[in-house]
């Protein structure tokens, strides 16, 4: 029996279902206290005053800590959040860095609202949080900067020393001849986009709890990290202590769609040590919204060349990113948008600049989607315009322009961030263009559209598709073990936040083994089961975590049959393995369990292996990934828009992906539901709001809407399953895409909707007002 | 400091008692004396429904309440859905197995939202379902299995 590729039960539910669950807030330890953060409120300007006699004072307060008592013994951040970009990508991409440096706590400055100024640490959160309220600090503020454009222009403030024109990176790029492209192409248009700054918002807020055992010199810290070993790299660093003695926890996690790490990550352990007492931070909602990272916020200003039967020729893109206060992934962002510009179209002809703006907000980094969501919405609109311009059914107009299948692999012309060429490893995009028009019923959709005008209504229909540079490097890691009962026991570097790590690999592990799952125990999120990890981001652990764990169960197996070979006198070939007995093929009554070769391979006089093996049966295996591979998809949306109130409500949805081998169909399913609700809310709901002083207006769920179950349709999803090459099973990953693709085809079902008064939309998300605005702007030109 | 109020209540049918600051919220009260940590706080606003818990068999947000209102009264959390033997809630065992959980940090307060719905007399039409259910907010689902197990519960009690 196969296991991968089964819909079979996930082991995690058991205990989410019944309230035992161990997430961050749920852990407390003897003598914990807890901490509450001040934070500026304002955007930019000098303390002048600081002081905290009084919050010291008040009964319960363990300490309140500021800058100064930081100062020479920790901090500030100054690695980026990635390992050091390729030379060869740098000098192809033009690419320009400056300095990355964060304060943990405002040392003199703040530089947006929302930064952390000082730390109570009392009795319990409520106690901290009177505190806060007895600090006196006295701000002279400077002026904020809140978009690019003002921090581009002559004369703005620069916000940091090392990063003149408030530029922190950028990078120029492309493929083929632009210029000529421009050159012959019988039309050319223009266009300017906004993407909006939005947050990955995960139901559970961040958290943090250190404790330092002054016996054995060892912080142990649980944290809702999506890469804890990274953040114990980043510990050992700046605390001064080996790896070895820092242990991260990252235990359940209430979903985490993006991160890095984060100033408390830092902060907390150090005073668990400095003071000798656990201590537990558990971010409030309204904290989260503002203060953990934001993500799209872009502006792009496209041109595009095309010739008369739609085939587009060329593309160019200068784009600015508002990168926020410090920008710590630098251009993983950006340049994902560049990578992902042209998604599944053959454009050979390309420029793209991509610029990192450095403003008095949230760093922008990734989120679900990372840089795709936003290239998707300007590609898709850009090629829905050609279509318009050439008023031709903007279905056709893709469909001339998708890559065909029997170019695949298809190389682009440039490259990916990890130093690899993006090639389109596998895939099939206008058969699954094919599929996902079909699933819809894109033809019988155009009769329905009739009738609804002739009734009034206005309904639409809009497609978009993508592809997806997933399962990045640079390395997963997995220990697969038989212990003596049989049982066993896989390790994973990587760790989930939902994406159930527990039922796939098990999957994985059984196949490779020879067992059922349910006799395979999956852990994950300890930096002790393991040296080196990566974590659960970019899509990746299926594709990384996967084929690492494949790789240490097939050499267990390996092991398993050359012990089996000796014992039994027989050869290899021989020898088969199901249901976690080892048998000699024709003669069913000689065999072995694993539990009876776990035995022999123990250490010590008993042990009875061939000569020259190592004892046990335990083997690692680090997957390092040639570079990404590419996941795809295609989606179509059906909406109805109000035209007097600009409302928008999703009718269906239809979804076509390739993520190559699946693992689990139903897990899968699940990714592609939620990615395209995440979607839908940055089609519809939801923007981070600053105003013109770089006050954050919208920090609760009362203003920052994400979907509810009225928000979101019933999702129609089907598989398309084009082995990657990459990877030994042919994994891609699957985590992400679903929420790349639902703004740009929302907008083009808006648009579609509207056909008859030829609205323009070029900026997401698509509240009621701006579609309204859309419309009245197109009404008032006559249209 | 402000003096302390004493309170006393059943959950899950055990009765409860302490001695809480009169700002202590319910849900604190639950999760951090009481120990009963299967009650999420999402946003501790009263919109994300994670720390919805019945009190006299209806929904409540327990981050809205604080522990001195609950006084006398009789509460389920989570906790309280499982039988004695392990055996599951029917409403548990739709969640898992439509799917209708990621992360399992927002399925709580879902779970005990559904238990009142279903003790109501559902509706067995998806629009109806989604309005039941919009007080409660996941990311990781897109609400399209939570939808499918309600629907099936609901089926099933027509």
């Amino acid at each position: 029996m196969t296991y991968v590729g089964q819909r079979i039960a996930r082991k995690e539910d058991n205990h989410l279902l019944t309230g035992r669950g161990q997430y961050v807030a749920d852990i407390r330890l003897p003598r914990m206290v807890e901490a509450a953060i001040l934070r500026s409120p304002i955007a930019h300007g000098e303390i002048v005053h600081l002081d905290t006699t009084k919050a010291r004072a008040l009964d319960g307060v363990v300490a309140i800590i500021t800058a100064e008592d930081l100062a020479g013994k920790v901090g500030p951040i100054t690695r980026p959040f990635y390992k050091t970009i390729p030379d060869h990508v740098a000098r192809e991409t033009n690419l320009v860095v400056r300095p990355y440096r964060a304060q943990l706590l405002a040392e003199q400055k703040v530089f947006r609202v929302g930064e952390p100024v000082a730390v109570a640490i009392a009795r319990n959160r409520y106690v901290a949080e009177d505190a806060l309220e007895l600090i006196e600090v006295e701000y002279e503020p400077l002026e904020a900067l809140t978009d690019p454009q003002s921090a581009l222009r002559e004369g703005a403030p620069q916000l940091h020393p090392d990063v003149p024109g408030n530029i922190h990176c950028s990078f120029h790029t492309g493929a083929g001849d632009i210029e000529g492209a421009f050159g012959d192409a019988e039309h050319a248009l223009s266009a300017q986009f906004t993407v909006g700054r939005s947050i990955g918002s995960p139901m559970e807020t961040r958290g943090v709890l250190a404790e330092f055992d002054r016996a054995t010199n060892q912080i142990v810290m649980w944290a809702t990290q999506q890469k804890p070993h990274l953040l114990r790299s980043y510990l050992s660093e700046m605390l001064g202590m080996p790896e070895e003695h820092i242990r991260i926890i990252s235990p359940d996690m209430g979903g985490s769609f993006g991160g890095g790490i984060y100033n408390e990550e830092i902060f907390i352990p150090f005073l668990a040590r400095q003071l000798g007492r656990p201590i537990r931070w558990i971010e409030d909602r309204r904290e989260n919204l503002g203060n953990a990272r934001h993500t799209r916020d872009q502006y792009h200003d496209v041109d595009v060349a095309f010739n008369a039967d739609g085939t587009i020729i060329g593309l160019k893109d200068r784009f600015l990113v508002d990168a926020g206060a410090y920008n710590p992934f630098v251009i993983t962002l950006s340049y994902n948008t560049a990578a992902h510009l042209r998604n599944e179209f053959k454009i050979d002809n390309f420029d793209v600049e991509g610029i990192c703006v450095l403003t008095n907000k949230r760093d922008n980094t990734p989120v679900r989607g990372a840089g795709r969501t936003s290239a998707t919405f300007v590609i898709d609109r850009i090629v829905d315009m050609v279509a318009g311009f050439l008023k031709l059914d903007p279905a056709e107009v893709r469909r001339k322009n998708l890559i065909p299948g029997e170019l695949m692999p298809y190389d682009m012309g440039m490259l990916y961030r990890d130093g690899g060429r993006i090639v389109y490893d596998s895939g099939d995009f206008p058969s699954q263009f094919d599929k996902a028009l079909a699933l819809a019923d894109y033809a019988g959709f155009r009769q329905r559209q009739d009738q609804a005008r002739a009734e009034g209504r206005f309904v639409g229909i809009g497609i978009s598709s993508h592809v997806e540079g997933s399962g990045f490097g640079p390395h997963e890691g997995a220990t697969v073990r038989i212990d003596q009962s049989g049982h066993v026991i896989v390790h994973s570097g990587s760790n989930p936040h939902g994406q159930s790590h527990e039922t796939v690999l098990s999957q994985v592990a059984a196949d490779a083994l020879g067992i059922s799952p349910d006799h395979i125990t999956v852990r994950a999120g300890d930096t002790a089961l393991i040296p080196h990890g990566g974590g659960t981001f970019a899509s990746r652990s299926a594709v990384t975590a996967g084929s690492a764990v494949h790789g240490a169960a097939t050499k267990v197996r390996q092991k398993i049959l050359a012990i089996a070979s000796e014992l039994l006198e027989v050869s290899q070939q021989d020898l088969t393995i199901e249901d976690g007995r080892v048998t000699v093929k024709g003669a069913p009554g000689t065999s072995l369990s694993f539990a009876e070769i776990a035995e022999v391979a123990s250490p010590g006089p008993g042990s009875r292996l061939p000569e020259g093996m190592e004892p046990g049966l335990e083997e690692t295996d680090y997957y390092v990934p040639p570079t990404v591979t590419y996941s795809s998809g295609t989606h179509v949306a059906i909406v109805e828009v109000d035209p007097e109130v600009g409302t928008v409500s999703v009718l269906e949805y239809f979804v076509v992906d390739d993520c190559g081998q699946i693992l689990n169909p139903t897990v899968v399913d699940g990714q592609q539901h939620g990615g395209v609700a995440h979607g839908i809310g940055n089609a519809l709901l939801e923007e981070v709001v600053y105003d013109e002083s770089g006050q954050h207006l919208n920090p609760s769920f009362m203003d920052y809407l994400i979907p509810t179950a009225s928000d979101v349709p019933p999702v129609t999803v089907e598989h398309e399953s084009h082995l990657s090459p990459l990877n030994p099973l042919g994994i891609k990953g699957a985590g992400e895409g679903a929420a790349v693709s639902p703004p740009a085809a929302i907008a083009n079902a808006i648009i579609d909707a509207l056909r008859p008064l030829e609205v323009e939309i070029t900026q997401m998300p698509m509240t009621p007002a701006r579609v309204w605005r859309a419309i009245e702007t197109a009404r008032s030109n006559g249209g | 400091m402000t003096s302390k109020i004493d309170v006393s209540f059943e959950v899950n049918g055990e009765a409860v008692s302490g001695s809480v600051e009169p700002r202590m919220t319910l849900a604190d009260f639950l999760r951090d004396e009481v120990g009963l940590t299967g009650t999420h706080l999402g946003c501790e606003h009263g919109v994300c429904g994670a720390c919805t818990i019945l009190v006299n068999g209806h929904t409540a947000r327990s981050c809205l309440m604080l522990a001195v209102q609950a006084d006398g009264q009789k509460l389920t959390t989570v906790e309280g859905l499982e039988s004695a033997d392990g055996t599951l809630h029917p409403v548990q065992e739709a969640f898992s197995r439509h799917h209708a959980l990621q992360c399992g940090f927002c399925t709580p307060g879902f779970l005990m939202n559904v238990v009142e719905y279903l003790e109501e007399g559902p509706s067995t039409e998806e629009k109806e379902i989604r309005e039941r259910i919009s007080g409660n907010l996941c990311r990781c689902t897109g609400y399209h299995n939570i939808v499918l197990a309600v629907k099936e519960l609901a089926e099933r009690q027509a």
